[in-house]
């Protein structure tokens, strides 16, 4: 589903990745940790193209984002991250529209849905997600909880294969953390392959399939919940939990 | 001061709004559309561009609207060979200043509008499948404008003043009658009227803007 091989990116004199080599299959649900500075953020935006990677190669289902550090035209990067949605830690809501345009907006764009069919996905996502009588609200007026929600509900909308979180907690107050990850575990059931970059453990030892540890910008243990968390082999790793 | 005189007076001066009128709407009407092209080429990737857009609005903003008003009215006469095709009657040489010159501001703020908007708002449109194109119109203008509202306001209401300089080139606006008269009737009067005619039309400007940004806020 996502193939990445010996994945580089530097920031000047800082080397972020320095080599990631992952594998992720269809459906799996896959938790990335690590501390601050470890890269994961830097690699989960350059599976979609919002970092560009200096060396190595990206595989979105079978087709190639980049190859050895070079990447296709923008119309074919485009055409290649169009089964991918993310959701990013300061939400990214489209603050001038309802949450009806911030949902129905992408799909209507890219002509993906009649206005009836968008209107009512819209509807029915946002029940999904809780919040159904919030349809024309701003966004000013939500919660972060309620923000994020949304935003998931807004990924939904383009029908994605692969759904990316980059940290969708972080920047939430803690009560508010619950409702947004009990979304993402009603998800883990609809077959989407999701990548999520956390600092929630205890989220990621309940609903991954696998977990990532990166550190100094390379996977240093990959492996299920039970190896990660009950029995880290690695030491990096266990100071990493340890600290937390 | 009798009601007669005062009649006269405002009735001249109504003549001159007439030009202080036309040049401040083709100057909004015109400006700001070409400030934001200026905008867009101050952000080109094509870099001669940019520089072109940073030394135009350098000059335009390093020199005096006044000077300006001269190098268009008389100066242009004088270029060589496509100067003879350059003059301008007055009302069109001082239109084409305005423009020029406030072009140059609204490029600025303009630029200043979009350098507000969070990173995260073109991200977020990238991954929903938005292009260039339809990421700034439906996204990143909207939330630009409603940023840039107030300092346009503000540069609005100083052009409608600003229009009093077009008397130099020898426009009968509103300012240049309200001198003439001034120095006829050897009364101030003129002006006190003028400076409330002024102030009407600016207070009509600034209601219009806190209307509009009452409605742009979200």
């Amino acid at each position: 589903m996502i193939k990445t091989t010996a994945l580089k990116k530097s920031f000047g004199d800082n080397h972020v990745l320095r080599g990631v080599d992952l594998h992720i299959r269809r459906g799996e649900i896959v938790a990335i940790i690590g501390p601050s500075g470890s890269g994961k953020s830097t690699f989960l935006r350059s599976l979609i193209g919002l970092e560009r990677i200096d060396d190595g190669s990206i595989f979105i289902q079978d087709q190639a984002l980049a190859e050895n550090g070079r990447y296709p035209n923008e119309r074919t990067c485009r055409r290649v991250c169009a089964g991918m949605g993310m959701v990013f830690q300061h939400f990214n809501l489209f603050p001038h529209m309802s949450v009806r345009n911030n949902l129905t907006a992408a799909p209507l764009a890219a002509k993906k849905l009649t206005v009836e069919e968008a209107e009512r996905k819209c509807a029915d996502l946002l029940a999904r997600v809780g919040l159904g009588d919030k349809i024309d609200a701003m966004p000013s007026s939500l919660s972060g909880g309620q923000k994020q929600r949304v935003a998931i509900a807004r990924a939904l909308m383009m029908d994605p294969d692969i759904l990316l979180f980059d940290e969708p907690t972080s920047a939430l107050d803690p009560e508010l953390t619950g409702e947004v990850l009990a979304v993402m575990k009603d998800l883990t059931d609809t077959g989407i392959t999701m990548v999520i970059v956390t600092h929630e453990m205890g989220f990621a030892r309940e609903v991954a399939d696998r977990v990532i540890f990166m550190d100094g910008g390379v996977v240093a243990v990959d492996g299920s919940p039970e190896e990660v968390f009950t029995n880290p082999g690695n030491d990096r790793l266990r100071s990493f939990l340890g600290a937390l | 001061m009798s009601l007669q005189e005062l009649s006269n007076i405002f009735t001249i001066l109504m003549q001159g709004i007439t030009y202080t009128l036309i040049v401040f709407a083709v100057t909004i009407v015109l400006s700001i559309p070409l400030g934001l092209l200026l905008t867009f080429a101050s952000r080109s990737r094509i870099a001669p561009l940019r520089w072109l857009t940073r030394g135009y609005v350098f000059i335009i903003r390093g020199t005096p609207l006044m000077l300006q008003l001269f190098f268009v009215y008389f100066g242009l006469p004088f270029l060589p060979v496509i100067g003879p095709y350059l003059k301008l009657g007055r009302l069109a040489a001082a239109n084409i200043a305005f423009v020029l010159n406030y072009a140059a501001y609204f490029c600025e703020i303009f630029r200043g509008g979009l350098l507000s908007i969070d990173a995260g708002q073109y991200e977020a449109a990238k991954v929903l499948g938005f292009g260039r194109f339809r990421t700034m119109i439906q996204i990143i203008l909207p939330q630009m404008f409603k940023v840039a509202l107030p300092s346009v306001a503000n540069e609005t209401i100083t052009l409608v003043k600003d229009t009093a300089l077009v008397s130099v080139i020898g426009l009968s606006d509103l300012m240049e009658l309200s001198k003439k008269l001034v120095n006829s009737m050897v009364n101030v009067t003129p002006y006190i009227i003028a400076a409330a005619i002024y102030l009407v039309l600016i207070f009509g400007l600034t209601k219009l803007f806190e209307r509009l940004e009452k409605k742009a806020a979200y």
